[in-house]
């Protein structure tokens, strides 16, 4: 089964992702800050990991940066409550991009498309 | 047995006297006004006087020595008189031309000025002036403008017109600085070609005289060596008057003037009288190409200048700008994770209460409300995006010169020199000035890190087909052909300091932008970045806008 790793300081919005792609087939873990996360990837699989950009401590970003230095084949979806993180350019080195909303539609797709891309 | 002259008589009749001159009325009776001003010069008298000699007692003799002497001073005199006349007629000139010449700052003018004073009756009245320059390389001594009819007849319209319309010498220069200078350097241009000499050619007659900076008053120019029987020809061969203008050492150029139409014979007055009007005229000349060299160099400095205040305006408005876009995420990060919250898992509930059921028209509304919130959220952050119009035309030598800018205290604590060729008037680009300038720093800093010791870098850009060539050239150690192929991945680095991100970054980057990165290198000598975007001219984008 497809593994997903969520990291948001936000625990509504662990829940929240959790819950839909859960419904989505998915397996999925969240970790609440960057070296949580870090735990988990060191010692468990994972097929995608959706990352917060602005989180309390250590910023999506620079987990974002240990996992391209690590785990080059690991894909990574940024969110972001305001699209000007696309102007960062640590942040172009992520593999999907999406701003954070209520309808998760655009993160579902966003999910099928890069594990395709991965798969290709 | 004496002539029968005149010489002893009180009064004369006109027929008496063949050496008198219509007006010399008054001569008739005044026999000793008429023995000085005539009969010292009269054969006659003089035949008399040596007769005499034998006559009387030694004191005639004396008279002849006299009358020698006499004749003599006469004659300096006449010389004195015809050179007075000349310094007059030059110390005129001077001051009437030297108005023009100390004042003006336009080449053009102060050439017209000397040519016109050369060549006009007012003042050396000579039939034909040229003029050649040292171009400002340096490397050749062109023809730049000539004055004077190319035949007879022209010289004869000319002369005519000249005399029934009176003009001063400085009205006859203006006209011909406003008028007459392109259709006289059009006229002339054969001749003004076929007498530029490369400032190299040292054995060349003109070369010669410029470099001695001697005057040359040639009497038959095809019996001269130095010069091309080809250049002589067109120059009619004949006599040939060659001033060399020479302003504090530094050649200026050659003047050639001559009496092509009328052959007069070109007199030693003349070859004084324009070697030093030649003083003033370098002078002038030297003067307004400095002036317009100085102009040229302010003109870029003015350029620079208001590209510089653009620049300033430009990055207080970007600063502007990132407060704008600092509060935006503040206030998005404040109220799109909550909004997320609700509406997601409103959108969550939904799925599993059913239509019937009455909670399902309240999740409904909770589900429209916060997507309204949403879209409002939506507006305004995208307002405050729209005002950083970073994707957009930019002109690739100023992101160039921007880039360098900033990086101009890495490179002088570094100690590497720049050197800049960028191509003028390159088209527009589409790009992401912050991105390609991200791109553009990179590869300086990977360059200036590459070189410890200092070195130089090199920036090019030049417009190839449709692409836009930007090419970054160190004298680094080089690279060996299996690091150029990994520098681009991710992480990757020779240096001990440093993420590795840089070159990766640009890579993706230029990718984007649909643009390639050629890397060729070559160890002990230096690396080359080459980064060729292709872009699409803007006009043909308006074009298809406006379509």
């Amino acid at each position: 089964m497809t593994r997903l790793l969520i990291v948001d300081d936000e625990r509504d919005i662990r829940y929240l992702y959790a819950a839909e792609l859960e419904d989505e087939g998915f397996e999925v873990e969240s970790a609440g800050n960057g070296a949580d996360a870090a735990e988990l990837l060191k010692h468990h699989h994972f097929d995608l990991v959706i990352l917060d950009i602005q989180m309390k401590g250590e910023s999506g970003l620079q987990l974002l940066q240990k996992i391209v230095k690590e785990r080059t084949d690991l894909p990574v979806i940024l969110c972001t409550a305001f699209s000007c993180y696309k102007e960062d350019f640590s942040s172009w080195l992520a593999d999907g991009y999406i701003v954070k909303s209520s309808d998760l539609t655009e993160l579902k797709k966003e999910v099928a498309r890069v594990l395709k891309k991965k798969h290709l | 047995m004496l002539s029968g002259c005149c010489w002893n008589k009180e009064t004369i009749n006109t027929d008496e006297c063949r050496f008198l001159h219509p007006g010399d009325d008054e001569l008739l009776f005044n026999r000793k006004k008429r023995f000085l001003s005539r009969c010292l010069e009269c054969p006659g008298f003089l035949e008399d006087l040596r007769q005499m000699n034998g006559n009387f007692d030694g004191l005639p003799g004396l008279f002849s020595y006299a009358i020698e002497d006499l004749l003599a001073q006469r004659a300096e005199i006449c010389t004195l008189t015809s050179q007075a006349q000349a310094r007059n007629r030059e110390i005129r000139f001077l001051h009437e031309v030297g108005q023009v010449l100390q004042t003006s700052v336009a080449m053009d003018e102060v050439i017209s000025m000397a040519l016109t004073s050369i060549t006009s009756g007012k003042g050396f009245g000579l039939n034909r002036a040229i003029l050649l320059l040292v171009d400002k390389e340096r490397q050749n001594l062109k023809g730049h403008v000539a004055v004077g009819p190319r035949s007879r007849e022209e010289a004869g319209q000319i002369w005519h017109e000249i005399e029934e319309l009176d003009y001063s010498l400085k009205d006859m220069s203006q006209i011909f600085f406003e008028k007459k200078m392109p259709s006289e350097k059009e006229k002339f241009s054969d001749l003004l070609e076929i007498l530029s000499v490369p400032m190299s050619h040292n054995k060349h007659l003109f070369i010669t005289t410029l470099n001695e900076q001697k005057t040359r008053h040639i009497k038959n120019l095809y019996q001269e060596p130095g010069i091309d029987p080809w250049q002589a020809e067109n120059l009619g061969g004949g006599e040939l008057l060659m001033v060399p203008l020479i302003s504090r050492n530094r050649r200026i150029g050659l003047l050639l003037a001559d009496n092509i139409i009328n052959g007069r014979p070109i007199t030693i007055e003349d070859v004084q009288s324009i070697e030093t009007f030649a003083l003033p005229v370098s002078f002038a000349i030297e003067r307004t190409s400095l002036y317009e060299r100085l102009q040229e160099e302010l003109s870029k400095v003015t350029a620079a200048n208001t590209q510089l205040r653009e620049q300033q305006e430009l990055i207080l408005r970007m600063e502007k700008m990132a407060l704008v876009g600092k509060i935006a995420s503040n206030i998005a990060h404040t109220i799109r994770n909550p909004l997320t919250i609700i509406g997601g898992f409103a959108r969550n509930l939904m799925k599993s209460t059913p239509q019937e059921d009455a909670k399902h028209t309240y999740i409904e509304s909770i589900i429209r409300e916060t997507r309204r919130l949403e879209e409002v959220l939506e507006e305004v952050l995208s307002y405050s995006e729209s005002l950083h119009p970073t994707f957009d035309w930019w002109d690739i030598n100023q992101l160039i010169t921007g880039v360098f800018a900033g990086l101009r205290d890495d490179l002088k604590l570094n100690h590497v020199n720049c050197r800049f060729d960028l191509e003028p008037n390159l088209p527009k680009g589409k790009l992401d000035y912050k991105k390609i300038s991200y791109c553009l720093r990179s590869l300086t800093t990977n360059a200036i890190e590459a070189m410890p010791a200092g070195g130089q870098i090199e920036i090019h850009s030049a417009l190839c087909n449709d692409e836009i060539q930007i090419t970054l050239t160190d004298t680094g150690p080089g690279m060996t052909a299996e690091t150029i192929q990994s520098v681009t991945t991710p992480f990757f680095s020779t240096k001990d300091s440093g993420s590795g991100l840089g070159l990766s970054l640009c890579a993706r980057i230029l990718e984007e932008h649909g643009a390639n990165l050629d890397i060729t290198s070559e160890e002990g000598k230096g690396t080359t970045f080459t980064i060729r975007l292709k872009i699409s001219r803007e006009d043909e984008h308006d074009q298809t806008t406006d379509c």
